[in-house]
This record gives structure tokens, sequence and C-alpha cells, in this order.
């Protein structure tokens, strides 16, 4: 059993063979580094198997409650989330590595690059296969400083600028992830992961941070890690550093968008029974990500660079994840993470290709492509319209008991239902782009694309629901502790529906040359909110500002006691 | 504990090899090596007779740490003629330091009186290196010695609570910290280096006698100036551009973490015998590197170069390491006591804790300032860009990895007990 953990040491072989030895033969091993990086894929494979058939497998090199190996209880967790982000993190992490090879051949510190990436992934992969939150959070925190040193150039402002931002905010995020921690421990007694969740239900505690106010102890610790995941995976307000390290070079963004920004979806399912016990915090979740989702969906329509178009659209799906998660959908959050990552991933190592053939051949990628007709006919828009409904008339139906679908417990149908709504609503909003080709193929497209994601939602999620969480109850529990009030789900649909309805109206008249005109309360919010995402809502500049007055308060300590005090 | 002749041996070694040493004078070469010589026979002689003491913590930890700290101070250091009196003087004190740690009450706080007067003689004798006299360092030395002296003759609590200020001396807490900053910010060559272990090192062991007797209300005060040490501290670092001040200010709010443990706890852990260990190291090892800096640019601040990280790699890398290992991250030794003195099982759940936090989370914000200011932008075309040579690397490298060694080993290593 122990052999197993071999597969995260891996890795660390690829980066032994690129690191020593000659220079002139620097590119041969390069590539020879492939191939323990395909046998660290093919070994998290079989590890998968092996936790499919036999149950989770724990390698433990410390006494578990021993005070003398808190700081470094080093120890594996081979369970099924474990094993399916190993085999993902190996898989894109081998592809990311034979691009960079030919990416970054003949760069400066190409060797060193590659050696950062490859100790890169090593952690990623200890902490996908933590077996306590205490050597989770010791990869949580190497991450921070090597995605620091990937992003760092030399010379160009820009990308230092990114760098600081970057290991700032992650910082910030790392030391309330700490805080949480040392919660936990004073509030549990302990940082093994199974023995905290039961302590934890067991013993429910209540604190109070301020007068007047009470939050279970649960509720506490929750939230303080739940502000670490959100400095990972870029969630509102802790986002800013996203934009500034896209000038890192492609296959480190790659990595970022594929790997490191799903570690907030993976704390999250790690603490699942946690989270579980606190519905406070999964509402506060679904808020954040909600919050998020529309901050980075917003600000990805405005961006005119293509990495920025990504890194935005990544922000989004990174809130959509979390969201999932605030509705306890956890493992929906996990497969969600999964096909966002093998996206991203194939997208942003594609970007380079793009844009290097764009400046090869300035009429690309437009030559040939013909000119979008104006027109969208009327068969596309009914039948675009009527589907995009369909979906919320079901989930207001069953939420309310008139329809009862036998797939789920109705509540976490009723979830699935919603994601299916909105992921089917926004590629079919999509599909009215196709205006060159004949009506009933984009209307027939429509159809199957509903048909399509709502398989895959009530279908496939819902079985990998079962394959990583695999006792029912718990399943149950999760979403019955992230309910929200009855009204208020009804209150979602119903603006998200009317939102719809609208953007199809708009559509109608857009296509047919009409204008619509809007009146003055809904037109100078809208420009100025135009104005405001333009600026990211100015968060940065709140972030200036708080950062301004800190140093302000300092100056000030530091002149007043000149020469009095030292 | 030990007999007097033990103590007479100690504190002799460094103190002959000083005196010796001044017969090589004129040979900088040849007198730097016999100081290392000094120090590595120290360290051998120490590690031979350190199990026949008492005390079951710190003296046999610190004991041999400080000739060790000597000795690569020592070696970090170029063979230059400015730097010979440093090098004399750190064994001298290093003697004082043995002394003071391994003496029975009344020699130890004889030589800790010694002690305080050298180093207020010292910064009196350097003044012309920060430009004006450093009456607050000087004062504060005066005070701990006065202190000293009164610990000496006094009976408790007197006694205890004028040898409390002594050690807030050493292991700086506001408002005693002057003397701390004026070593790190005046004193020449390797002297701020070694001070960094030895002052903390030398406080911490004194506290330690302190704890069982101290009362509640002195409890609680040394809480409250350990939270403003820590504010204080980390508000101070943030806007310094002199290096020496920046990490006199930064000890100060780290310390102050220490501080504000043993008194929230009332206790001493191995783990915060490594967190002091590993601060000091870190300060030491970032002193030795500035110091090359300034042995190549002159006295220059942080604005006056960048941009080294191409130029410069070895040291580069090594000063990006100890800016990691100083803010806390795995796994280095820092991480590893401030870890262990936040998951001790006798700390009290209050307001100190996102203050401590605050201060750990400023560190980052400061240090990383400082690394990104030095190694990374436009280098300057004006300045021949030198990285270090053998000794200079040889020393940080070996910090480096006594404080990946501090993070890594089991706490319960440090503790001779178990």
């Amino acid at each position: 059993m122990t052999a197993l953990i071999l597969v995260p040491l891996l890795p660390l072989l690829t980066m032994a063979i690129v690191t020593i030895g000659p220079r002139g033969s620097q590119d041969r091993r390069a590539g020879i580094g492939v191939l323990p990086l395909v046998a660290a894929w093919a070994g998290a494979v079989m590890i998968f198997v092996q936790v499919v058939s036999q149950g989770p497998v724990s390698i433990r090199f410390y006494e578990p409650g021993s005070a003398a190996s808190l700081a470094f209880p080093i120890g594996f967790y081979f369970d099924r989330l474990s094993a399916t982000m190993m085999v993902l993190i190996t898989g894109i992490g081998t592809i990311i590595y034979r691009y960079s090879i030919r990416y970054m051949h003949q760069e400066r510190g190409y060797a060193r690059f590659l050696a950062l990436m490859l100790f890169t992934i090593f952690v990623l992969l200890c902490m996908v296969s933590s077996a306590n939150l205490m050597m989770l959070f010791v990869c949580w925190q190497l991450l921070t400083p090597l995605f620091s040193m990937l992003s760092h150039r030399y010379e160009h402002q820009p990308t230092l600028d990114g760098a600081f931002k970057t290991f700032a905010m992650w910082r910030t995020a790392d030391m309330a992830f700490l805080a949480g921690i040392v919660l936990a421990y004073a509030l549990y007694g302990t940082i093994e992961f199974q023995e905290l969740f039961a302590r934890a239900a067991a013993t429910p505690f209540t604190l109070s941070p301020l007068p007047g106010l009470e939050v279970s102890g649960a509720t506490a610790v929750t939230l303080l890690l739940f502000i670490g995941a959100m400095g990972k995976s870029a969630q509102f307000p802790l986002h800013l550093w996203m934009p500034g390290s896209l000038y890192a070079p492609t296959p480190v963004s790659a990595l970022m968008h594929a790997g490191l920004v799903n570690a907030g979806g993976f704390l999250i399912n790690r603490l699942a029974p946690l989270y579980g016990q606190s519905e406070t915090a999964l509402h506060v979740v679904f808020l954040v990500g909600g919050v998020t989702v529309i901050f980075g969906a917003c600000m990805m329509l405005i961006q005119s660079d293509i990495k920025n178009t990504l890194g935005f659209s990544t922000i989004g799906q990174m809130g959509y994840m979390i969201m999932e998660c605030g509705l306890g959908a956890f493992a929906l959050a996990v497969f969600h993470l999964i096909a966002h990552g093998l996206f991203k991933a194939t997208a942003f190592l594609n970007c380079g290709n793009v844009i290097h053939k764009a400046r090869q051949d300035p009429v690309w990628p437009h030559a040939g492509h013909l000119v979008e007709e104006h027109e969208l006919p009327r068969l596309t828009w009914t039948i675009g319209f009527v589907t995009t409904l369909l979906l919320p008339l079901v989930i207001l139906l069953a939420t309310h008991g008139v329809l009862r679908i036998p797939l789920l417990e109705s509540q976490g149908t009723v979830i699935f239902l919603l994601f299916a709504w909105v992921t089917s609503s926004q590629a079919i909003l999509t599909l009215t782009r196709l205006r060159a080709v004949a009506s009933w193929k984009v209307s027939v497209a429509m159809l199957l694309t509903l048909f399509f994601v709502v398989f895959t939602y009530l279908f496939a999620a819902e079985t990998f629901t079962h394959f990583l969480y695999p006792n029912p109850e718990d399943v149950a529990r999760y979403f019955k502790a992230a309910a929200l009030p009855g009204r208020l789900f009804d209150a979602l649909v119903g603006a998200t529906t009317l939102l719809m309805i609208l953007t199809w109206v708009y559509l109608y008249a857009q296509a047919h040359g009409r204008t619509m005109s809007m009146p003055d309360w809904v037109a100078t919010p809208r420009d100025r909110l135009y104005v405001l995402f333009m600026n990211q809502l100015s968060v940065d500049v709140l972030y200036a500002k708080l950062g301004r007055g800190v140093l302000r308060v300092a100056h000030c300590v530091d002149k007043r006691m000149l020469g009095r005090v030292p | 504990m030990t007999d007097g002749s033990l103590i007479a041996l100690l504190v002799a070694v460094p103190f002959a090899g000083a005196a010796a040493g001044f017969a090589l004078w004129s040979r900088p070469q040849a007198l730097k090596a016999w100081t290392l010589l000094v120090a590595f026979a120290s360290l051998a002689g120490l590690m031979t007779i350190v199990g026949r003491f008492d005390d079951p913590v710190t003296v046999p930890l610190f004991l041999p740490l400080l000739p060790l700290v000597a000795f690569l101070t020592l070696l970090g250091q170029p063979a230059h003629l400015d730097n010979r009196a440093a090098w004399l003087l750190t064994l001298v004190l290093l003697g004082l330091g043995l002394g003071v740690l391994a003496g029975e009450d009344g020699v130890g706080l004889i030589l800790l009186v010694l002690f305080f007067g050298l180093v207020g003689v010292l910064l009196y004798r350097y003044r012309s290196v920060s430009g004006a006299v450093p009456w607050w360092g000087i004062g504060t030395y005066g005070l701990g010695m006065v202190c000293a002296i009164v610990a000496l003759i006094a009976v408790p609590p007197v006694s205890s609570v004028v040898f409390l200020v002594s050690c807030a001396i050493l292991l700086p807490l506001v408002p005693f910290h002057g003397g701390y900053v004026a070593a790190f910010r005046g004193l020449p060559g390797n002297l701020p280096a070694f001070l960094a272990v030895l002052l903390p090192s030398l406080g911490f062991h004194g506290l330690l006698t302190l704890i069982p007797d101290l009362s509640e209300s002195t409890v609680q005060t040394l809480a409250i100036l350990a939270v403003a040490g820590m504010l204080y501290g980390s508000l101070k670092a943030l806007v310094q551009s002199r290096v020496r001040l920046l990490l006199a200010y930064a000890n100060l709010s780290f310390y102050s973490i220490l501080w504000w443990h043993v008194a929230a706890t009332q206790t001493v852990l191995p783990q915060a015998t490594v967190y002091l260990i590993a601060v000091g190291l870190v300060t030491g090892g970032f002193l030795l590197a500035w110091h090359a800096v300034q042995a190549r640019y002159g006295d220059v601040d942080l604005r006056g170069i960048r941009g080294v990280a191409y130029l410069m790699p070895r040291f580069s890398i090594l000063v990006f390491l100890l800016a990691l290992a100083v803010i806390g991250l795995p796994p280095f030794g820092v991480y590893s006591g401030f870890m262990g003195l936040l998951l001790a099982p006798a700390l009290p759940l209050s307001g100190a804790l996102v203050v401590i936090i605050g201060t750990m989370l400023a560190a980052c914000w400061y240090f990383l300032g400082l690394t990104q200011q030095l190694l990374f932008g436009p280098h300057r075309p004006d300045l021949r860009y030198e990285d270090l040579c053998f000794t200079e690397a040889a020393a940080l490298v070996m910090i480096v990895v006594l404080l990946v060694a501090l993070g890594v080993a089991p706490p319960v290593f440090w503790n001779p007990a178990s």
C-alpha cells in the first residue's frame, strides 16, 4: 500500500531529470521527463480503480493525536475524491508539461521554469491526497509562493505587480485558513478529517465573537476556511489577482485555470461533512458564488483581450462551482471543475496558437467566414424561447410538489434542474448567433442541447454524486442543510426567468431592426454599470485606498515617534 | 547547575581566542580563520559537555547554538580590514553570552551586567556608522545594567520585576526595544547578525526562570505590551526603507507574539524555542545577506539597488528562501514554531489571535515588498553586480539548512527530557 505514495512523488523524478545533468542534454532530458508523468497518470488511474473496488486507503507517517507532529503530519488518504482529482491533475499536468517543453524552449531559465511547474504538480497531488487538515494547509500554502515564482518575470513591471497582488491576496486568504485551523483545533482538538467531522457533529459549540452575535463552532470554522478557498478560487472580492496573473506564460495560465483555481472547490468537498453542519456557511458560500458569477460574466463581456476574456470566464465558472457547493451539490461542483479544467486547459493551450497564427496571418481568423445575417428567424426564436422557459416551469412545479420526479429527493433534483436550466440557456442563447444556418437546424440543435444538458445533469452528474458520496443520506443531508427558504428560491427562479424573457425580447427586437427605448432610470444606470464593470467595480481602488490608509497610519506613527521613541 | 570551573572554561575559550586574535590584527585573512577556529572549538567543546547541565530545555539548546551562529556569521563576512574588530567582539560577546546562560544566578547576572555595558559602549563607539549618537539604545542598555544590578542585590518581588525588564530589553518588548533597534542599526560587520540570535536567546532564557513567579497583573501587563508591540513593530516595519531597521521592527513584532504566548499560557513549549531560534536565524541570515550588499555598494537603502535576480542568482535564491522562511511558510522553522504556538493546548481564544495573524500578514507584505524590490525590476546599468563569494554563500546556505532542519524536526527532538 505504501507504494501508492510513489504517484505524487513521480513529478519530483521528472524534476530531477530536468534539472540534474549537463546543459547540452537539457532538451533530451526534458523529453524523457514526460515518462514519469505518464507513469504518474497511470498510477493515479490504478489508485482510482483500487479505491473504487476496495475502499479508501490511508497511509500515515505520524501518530494521530500526537501534539509533536502537529506542524508536519505527513500522511496520505486516497479515496474517490482524491483519486478523481489525482487523475485530473496528472492528466492535465502531463499535457501542460509536454506543451511547455516546446513553448518555453530556449527561454531564459527554461529548466528552472519546468522544475517549478513540476514541483507545483507534486504539491497539488499531495494536497488532494492529504490525510489531514494540516498537511492540506501545508500544501495549500506552498502553492502561494510557487505560483508567485512562476508568474514573476525579471523586469516586466506589470507582471511583477500582478505577482505581488496574487501573493498578497492568497496570503490573506491563507491567514484566514490558518485561523480556521486554529479555531477547529481549539474547539475539537483534532486535525484529522473524520475525527473532526465526528466531533463537530457530537459536540456543538456556540461562539460569541461580538456582543449579541452568536455563531456555531462549525459555522465559524467553515466560514474561515471558506475565506481561504475564496482566495485560491478567485471569489469576489478576493478575485483581483486573476487579471494581473494573466501576464504569466501561457502554460502557467493553463495550469492555474485548470488546476490551481479548483483548490477551493476541492477544499469544500473535502470538508463537505463539516459544511453540511452549517446552514449559514452554505448560504454565505452560495451568496459569494452567486455574486462572483455575475461579476465574472459581466467582466468577461467587456474584455477585448483573449486571455483576459478567458480569465474572467474562469472567475465566473469558479463562482458557479462555489454556488453549487453552496446549494449542497458538492459532487456537482467536482463534476463541474473537471469539465471546466479540461475545457480551460485546452482553451489556454490553444490561445497561444491563435495569437501566434493571427500575428503571422493578419486576416486570420476572419478569412473565409461569412458575414453574419442580422435576422433572427422566427422559428429559432420561438424554439429558443420555449426551451429556455420550459425548465423553470418544471422546477417550480417540482418545488411545490405538483410534479414528482422519481430520480432523487426533490430538493436535489431541483438543484440539478436549476443548473441544467442555466447551462442550457447559456448554450441556447449562444446558438442564436448561428444565423447563416437553416433555422430548423438551429432549432433542432437547441432541443438537442436542452436534452443533452438535462441528461448530463440528471444522469451523469447524479451518477457522479452517487460515486463520490455513496451514502444517499449524506447527499440528502447536504441538500437539506443548503436549502434556501422557499420564497427566496421562488424569487430567484422568477427573477432569472424574467431576465431570460427580457433577453429574448431584446434579441427579437434587435434582430427585427426595432429599437427599444429605455427609460432614463434604466439607461443611466446601465451606462454607469458598464463603466463600473470596466473599472472592475473599483474594488482594486478600494483595496489601494485601504493600503494607503494603513501606510498613512504607519507613516504617522513613524514621524511622530521619530527622534523620541525608536 | 554545573560547577564553576566548567563555566569558567566556557567563558575562557572565546575570551582567550579574542585576546590571542590581537596577535593577528594586521593579517585579516589569518584573523578570520582564527576566529572561525575559536568559534568551532567552542562549539565542539560545548557539544561534549552539554549533557552535564541540569537545565532540561533551553541551556542544552542555546549553548551549542551560540558558537554555531557565531561561526556562521563570521564565515559570511568578507576578509576585510574594517571587519576585524567585529570578529573579535563576536568572540567576546560569545563568551559573555555563554557565561550568562550557563552561570549560576549571581555569576550569570554579573556577566549580564558586563554584557549590557559592553553593548552600550559599542553603540557609543560605533555611533559614526549610523550618523548620530543612539542615546535611546545606550540608555536602554544602561537601564538593563541597572536592572541586572538591582536584580543581583534585591529580593523578590523587586528582583523579579527588574529582571523581567532586563529580559524585555534582550528579547525586545515595547517600550524597552530601543536597544535592540539600535544594535541592529549601528553595530558594524557581523555583530548585528550575531546579536539577532544572542540577545533573544539570553532574554528568553531569563524569562523562563521568571515564569513560575509572574503575578496575574504582571502577566496581563505583558500581554497588553505584547499586543502593542505586534502592532507597533508591524506599522514601523511597513514604512522602513532601511533594511536593518525593517528587520529590527519585524523582530519586535515577531517576538511580541512570543511574549504574548508566554503571558497567555504561562508555559514554554519546545515549539516556542523553535520559533525563537528560527526567527533569530532568519534575521541573522537577512542581515548577513544585506551586509554582502553593503560590502559591495555601500550604505544604500532599498531604493538604491534592485533587479539583482538575474545578475546575482546565488544571492537572490538565498534571499528568496529566507523571505519564504520569515513569512512563516513551510518547511522552515518559523512556520513550525508559529504553528506550534497557535496550536498549543492551553492557548486561550481571544482577540489577540486576530492581531497575531495580522502581524504575520503584515510581515508577508513588507518582506515580499523587500524581496521584490531588491531582486526584480530593471537593474542599474551603472553598478557592477557581483554575486556572493563562496564563504558568504556557504554561511547563508547553512542558515537555510538549519531553518529547514528546525522546521521538519519533530518538536520532541528539541526537548531533551523526551
